[in-house]
């Protein structure tokens, strides 16, 4: 499949002004600057936010799932708010926590100029009930779903379904001002319950080629030589190939590991084509891949 | 539009749901696609829900825009089967050539696509389900072809995961339930151990204890106490004992390495140990099983609250379980047969449970795996499998 890559770079000024002219609901994705972005996914995107549905985002770690709503908020110029997801977190938490420690303290020493007669006053609002309540459209990106049980998964989708929830304490419903452009992200292997996916636009992102991932270096390199792309990004693939490696690098090790090999003055590229891999602690981050890696590289031939 | 397309979809067993049809429909309608190839990404992101459909919705829509042909799932399987027996030729030219009785020589004049389609025309003959003869490639037989088998220089084919689609295995209908669930992951496993806990309470005084500060207050005449207690933290204890030898147990590897990572992550007292086939005098506490021997009586000073958890496939000669000295490493002796000692270690521990990577239809064919299963409740290494081994891990008795 051809795959375009679009990338510009756009001075965030400019851009600002311009979309102040537009209304958010026509505009479309299409790449931001430390983004690269596939074809096909960007459509996805855009098919999302027309029919207003979460997107659910799967794909083994380091495959951008999260930078993507990053890249989208950029591009957009919308507001990101990110709700990590916790597997102690319960629902209410994600949307409004309603603080009542500090409203029996202001109660019990009244020195503070809340009013303690308003619940509503120690109602905060959590990254849930803040994309609800902001006045412009924002990107709500739910990171790492899975973390979290089944109930908090479907209840959750009840609420970004019908756009509003109920605040028990002060019994009064809050509508969404503007629907939020919602991005879930999952790293399990297993499947969410059925109702959750009946509700999201479904997309796994793949680990890029090492085509892709040329460009992706590319972009955060824009004057790399073309020996050391080639040969670190040739070796990366080899080393993510090793047997037995319980944690495989990702993109995120990469950049790192260019960054580092740019880094040091005695480094020659020849280096890698014979074998010598400096600097195996960027990629290999636990001690048994470590030395695992240590060991086999020696014996890899790029 | 595209009702028929819809329906095929269904008919190959892709879940699609007529409400995410309905919202094609929508999509199409509000003018948002223009070109078959919008027609392909939006109709996978909102129709197909997980990755494993990905290839078959790519058959379906081959089939259906550009009438290739659709190839009937049984076909689909033994090209599966065919390129992993290739995969296992590479890798070891000579076995798989004695497996199959032919000449190592003969098949390595082939190239790689005659020996694909060698291997599938060998598949084909075979026209029934086959399981447990001598010839044919099948399953849990003694054919030196297939997996789960008993041939000493038998080999397995298929069957171990792959990158992104499901478990295969050959021929075995039953196996498709079972490559529906997927491989174990580490987070599936976290979800099946989330329940062993024995929490106790430990670290900083942060969570108000709000019966407790209603009680103060109400002494203090009315004046707010606000009491704290420390939260609650896992202080399970716990033994991991993994068989990580011989050739039975390489298929389970990666599995059991998941497990191990997940147990090494999540409880705060951990031990792991390691043993060949079955547990005789010792157990290593080091994988190579050669440097540091722990002895199974010393075992007995821990607390006996501690739970057992063994993993092995249970399976081997009858000898090694019931006879003195039956370790089949020569220079392993032991004073008791090693059924003696699993029974000592059932004893000691009452909450101990054998976790097995074979399914659990397969057990009754060995006969050791009977003999143990009357040792330890014996359990499937999957995630129902899990779920039950940890209820009984926390039953009260």
């Amino acid at each position: 499949m051809m795959i375009r890559t679009i990338y510009k770079k756009i001075s965030f000024l400019a851009r600002s002004k311009r979309m102040q002219n537009q209304t958010s609901a026509t505009d479309k994705f299409a790449g931001a600057s430390k983004y690269i972005l596939d074809e096909e996914l960007a459509q996805i995107v855009n098919i999302s936010m027309a029919l207003e549905m979460p997107l659910l985002l799967k794909g083994e770690p380091g495959t951008g799932k999260t930078m993507l709503a990053h890249a989208i908020s950029e591009s957009l110029n919308m507001r990101l708010i990110v709700l990590n997801v916790k597997s102690s977190m319960k629902l209410v938490e994600a949307l409004y926590q309603y603080d009542t420690l500090t409203r029996l303290n202001d109660s019990r020493f009244g020195d503070s100029k809340r009013d303690v007669s308003n619940i509503e006053e120690y109602i905060k609002m959590g990254k849930i009930g803040q994309s609800f309540m902001s006045e412009e459209r924002v990107v709500l990106l739910i990171d790492e779903i899975d973390k979290a049980d089944t109930d908090f998964q479907d209840d959750m989708l009840d609420v970004l379904d019908q756009m509003e929830f109920d605040i028990i304490e002060i019994d009064k419903t809050k509508r969404a001002k503007k629907r939020p452009v919602i991005i879930i992200t999952s790293n399990a292997k297993k499947d969410l319950s059925d109702p959750f996916l009946g509700r999201c636009n479904f997309h796994h992102i793949a680990f890029p080629e090492p085509d892709m991932m040329r460009r992706i270096v590319q972009v955060h390199f824009p004057d790399i030589s073309k020996d050391i792309l080639e040969s670190s990004v040739r070796a990366f693939y080899k080393m993510r190939d090793l047997r037995g490696i319980e944690k495989k690098p990702a993109t995120r090790e990469l950049i790192n590991w260019i960054r580092a090999l740019q880094a040091d003055p005695d480094f020659n590229v020849k280096q890698l084509v014979k074998g010598d891999m400096p600097y195996l602690g960027v990629l290999f981050k636990k001690s048994p891949d470590y030395a695992m890696a240590r060991n086999s590289v020696a014996r890899l031939k790029i | 539009m595209f009702t028929s397309f819809f329906y095929l979809l269904r008919q190959v067993g892709i879940p699609v749901s007529p409400t995410s049809f309905l919202r094609l429909q929508r999509a199409l309608g509000k003018g948002l696609i223009n070109s078959i190839d919008d027609f392909y990404t939006a109709a996978r992101a909102i129709l197909v829900k997980s990755e494993r459909y990905f290839d078959l919705y790519d058959q379906v829509f081959a089939h259906h825009f550009k009438g290739a042909e659709l190839k009937d799932p049984e076909e689909f399987e033994l090209d599966q089967v065919a390129r992993a027996m290739l995969e296992e030729w590479l890798k070891d030219p000579k076995g798989m050539a004695d497996a199959l009785g032919m000449d190592e020589n003969e098949l390595s004049k082939l190239s790689p696509e005659e020996l694909l389609q060698y291997f599938l025309d060998r598949l084909k003959e075979q026209t029934e389900e086959h399981h447990g003869g001598k010839k044919w490639i099948g399953t849990g037989g003694t054919s030196p072809v297939g997996h789960s088998g008993y041939h000493p220089g038998g080999m397995r084919v298929g069957g171990v995961s792959r990158n992104k689609s499901a478990v295969k295995v050959a021929m075995d209908r039953r196996y498709r339930d079972y490559s529906q669930e997927g491989p174990l992951t580490q987070a599936q496993i976290g979800e099946a151990l989330k329940r062993l806990r024995n929490l106790v309470p430990s670290g900083p005084m942060d969570q108000v204890d709000v019966d407790e500060t209603i009680y103060q207050t109400m002494k203090n005449a009315g004046e707010i106490e606000i009491i704290f207690r420390r939260s609650l933290k896992d202080r399970l204890k716990v033994i991991l004992a993994i068989d990580n030898g011989g050739w039975s147990m390489d298929p389970y590897i990666a599995v059991v390495q998941t497990l191990f990572n997940y147990a090494r992550a999540q409880f705060k007292e951990l031990k792991t140990f390691f043993f060949h086939n079955t547990i005789y005098d010792n157990i290593w506490e080091d994988p190579s099983r050669y440097r540091k021997p722990h002895s199974i009586d010393e075992l007995m000073r821990r607390d006996p609250d501690t739970r057992v958890i063994i993993v092995g496939d249970a399976s081997m000669a009858p000898y090694e379980l019931m006879s003195t000295d039956g370790s089949i490493h020569i220079e392993e002796r032991s004073t008791k047969p090693s059924l003696e000692r699993l029974k000592f270690i059932a004893d000691t521990f009452s909450h101990s449970v054998w976790l097995n990577p074979k399914m659990e239809v397969e057990w009754p064919y060995t006969r050791t795996i009977s003999v143990i299963r009357e040792i330890f409740p014996m359990f499937e290494l999957t995630i129902d499998g899990l779920e039950e081994a940890v209820q009984h891990l926390m039953s009260k008795n």
